[in-house]
């Protein structure tokens, strides 16, 4: 395992501008997540937690201060080469799913590779992959609107880890879920993290955030505690 | 492109929007059947002049006619010096036409008529016997053997109540430049043979409709003008020759080039004037069509803005799941073209119905409707229906492409 972090902020700001005036949404941030690192980021609403996984998800780029994730600036990226980054490096799990309506959910899970690789599954790797968050072969061929909220989150797990990336974003990952659905997400999260993938989650809930190695607090755009 | 996951996903977005993406997709059944039809009426329009006038387009048409055919300023319009093709001219002529065509020298004159009591007026024609059937088309009857047998045209006929075997009194009068008042009583009258199909508009203004036709013996003994021809026309066996053929004769025959002695002239002008004419008339259908075009060019824009607009959240999704943004346009120039298909494949089917009832009903032959020219108009009419409906997704699909991932996830 290299030294060097695999993702790396410095001096991170983002500022928004408003019809009000300037929003700073982050003030400075210095931050180092090294591979196989388990992150949780707390802090209350507004204090920038939405903004840094923007950043960490390469959704956004910093108004000054330097990212790099796997080694690469961002900023000196063009939307092409983030876009293939996000692709290839970096799994989004998000609270409310956000699975492709339009899709199966084999089709959903198959989505990204078909991006990478611009062609079908054929190597039975998405497949494999809903069997190892325990979604059937039936249970597959489901619209994401015929599944519950836990197979809904466990078949958009399969799809950020379909690509094998080596990093997993996840934003409020059991925040529509219930307390025991929830803990077993959090468990397949445990497991991936075992397994050598480095997790960043956002959370409001602090045993969600037991789960983590460490904490970052955000408060008012900054890094208030760590621990 | 059927494999295409983007492909799918635009699939399955007009299946679950099957009823809105019909009635947007009638809009371009209505404009494709509306360039198809207004296409193919124009086409079969000028088919049907074309091919009438086609009958005499092989006619080259040499008069002594003496208008001046040079340019202006290089002698009178108005002279008349010479009084008909003499013999040395039809024999150039003959010479320059060679094996290229046929040769039929034609005297004619405009004279009276008379079958017992009733008189007609009309064009009188003289001619080889053994030209008529090279030129005319006989619908009753016989050629013309004796020297007394005359040939009559339908419309003369019908108009006289002529039938064959009546007897037709001939006044030597002419109106014609032949004038040698040599025939005796006996000779003006002739029986009638046969009648003459209608020839109707011509380029060579041979019209023997409303005329009669003799041999030319009966008829320079009639009126004189023995070798002196009043028409030369040339039946020329290659229609592509023409221009090389006028050539011939004109430097055969009109060697005095300041003063042109015969008028040499042919079908292709004429078409070509009708077919400017009736291209222009098919362009301002086909414009007439464009704008229902247009009309469904506004309505499949509105549907696909609406697809966007309400897949905001979706294309959030693919962009930060690692969707490019030439995938996102992909997608929905695929949903513009599915419905261009819709529309296109049901409007090509329905102009071949209405547009084959309206050339019915406005022409009255579908003779030249499969005809390639006619029905290439169907997938010409389809094929712009596709394109305008592509044409329509682009910046919808640009819109949607340039979304910002963070504010769609969100469903701004």
């Amino acid at each position: 395992m290299s030294d060097t972090p695999l993702i790396q902020l410095v001096d991170v700001t983002k500022t928004y501008h408003l019809e009000s005036g300037d929003f700073m949404a982050l003030r400075g941030v210095s931050l180092d997540i090294m591979e196989n690192d388990f992150v949780a980021i707390m802090g209350p609403s507004g204090s920038g937690k939405s903004t840094i996984m923007n950043q960490l998800g390469i959704l956004d780029v910093p108004t000054s201060g330097k990212l790099s994730i796997d080694g690469r600036d961002v900023s000196t990226m063009t939307p092409l080469e983030r876009t293939h980054l996000r692709r290839d490096t970096i799994g989004y799990i998000f609270q409310k799913f956000y699975l492709i309506p339009l899709l199966s959910a084999y089709e959903n899970v198959e989505y990204p590779l078909i991006l990478k690789n611009k062609t079908r599954d054929t190597t039975g790797r998405t497949a494999a992959m809903l069997e190892a968050v325990g979604i059937d072969k039936e249970m597959s061929e489901h619209r994401p609107n015929q599944l519950s909220g836990g197979q809904q989150q466990r078949v958009a797990i399969a799809r950020a880890l379909v690509n094998d990336p080596k990093i997993l974003l996840c934003d409020e990952p059991t925040g529509n879920l219930d307390k025991k659905t929830g803990f077993q997400i959090m468990d397949i999260l445990c497991n991936l993290h075992r397994k050598g993938k480095t997790v960043i989650l956002v959370t409001h809930d602090p045993k969600v955030a037991e789960y983590a190695l460490r904490t970052i607090r955000l408060d008012d755009g900054r890094i208030a505690e760590e621990s | 492109m059927i494999g295409d996951i983007f492909f799918q996903l635009s699939v399955r977005s007009v299946k679950l929007n099957f009823t809105r993406s019909i009635l947007a997709s009638i809009g371009i059944v209505i404009g494709v059947v509306a360039i198809s039809t207004m296409g193919m009426l124009g086409t079969n329009m000028a088919l049907q002049v074309e091919d009438q006038l086609s009958e005499s387009a092989n006619t080259i048409a040499i008069t002594a006619d003496a208008i001046r055919m040079g340019p202006p300023g290089t002698g009178s319009s108005s002279s008349s010096s010479s009084s008909g093709i003499t013999k040395a001219q039809l024999a150039k002529i003959r010479s320059a036409v060679g094996e290229n065509g046929t040769v039929i020298p034609l005297y004619s004159t405009s004279t009276q008529f008379t079958r017992g009591t009733i008189q007609g007026r009309g064009t009188i024609y003289g001619m080889n016997p053994a030209d008529v059937n090279e030129f005319l088309t006989l619908g009753n009857g016989t050629n013309i053997a004796g020297i007394n047998e005359a040939l009559v045209g339908m419309t003369l006929a019908e108009s006289m109540g002529i039938d064959i075997g009546d007897r037709i009194k001939i006044s030597s009068a002419s109106e014609g430049p032949p004038t040698n008042n040599t025939a005796s009583a006996s000779r003006a009258t002739v029986t009638v043979v046969g009648i003459i199909d209608p020839r109707g508009t011509t380029a060579d203004s041979v019209s023997t409709d409303n005329g009669i036709v003799v041999s030319k013996e009966w008829y320079t003994a009639q009126y004189g003008g023995k070798d002196q021809y009043t028409q030369v026309n040339v039946l020329v066996t290659d229609v592509d020759q023409i221009p090389e053929i006028e050539e011939e004769i004109n430097s055969a025959v009109n060697t005095d080039k300041k003063k042109q002695s015969l008028r040499i002239s042919d079908a292709s002008s004429q078409l070509e004037t009708i077919s400017d004419t009736l291209s222009t008339l098919t362009l301002f259908c086909l414009a007439i069509g464009g704008i229902s075009l247009v009309v469904a060019a506004v309505s499949i824009f509105n549907v696909m803005m609406m697809s966007v607009n309400e897949r905001v959240q979706e294309i959030g999704i693919l962009l930060s799941i690692g969707t490019e943004k030439g995938e996102v346009r992909r997608m929905f120039l695929y949903e513009a073209f599915i419905l261009g298909i819709l529309g296109a494949g049901l409007g090509g089917l329905m102009s071949i119905v209405i547009g084959y009832s309206v050339v019915d009903a406005m022409i009255g032959t579908t003779e030249y409707f499969f005809m390639p020219a006619s029905i290439s108009y169907v997938p010409l009419g389809m094929l712009i229906g596709m394109v305008v409906c592509v044409l329509s997704g682009l910046y919808p699909a640009w819109r949607a492409s340039s979304m910002d991932p963070i504010d769609a996830l969100r469903g701004d």
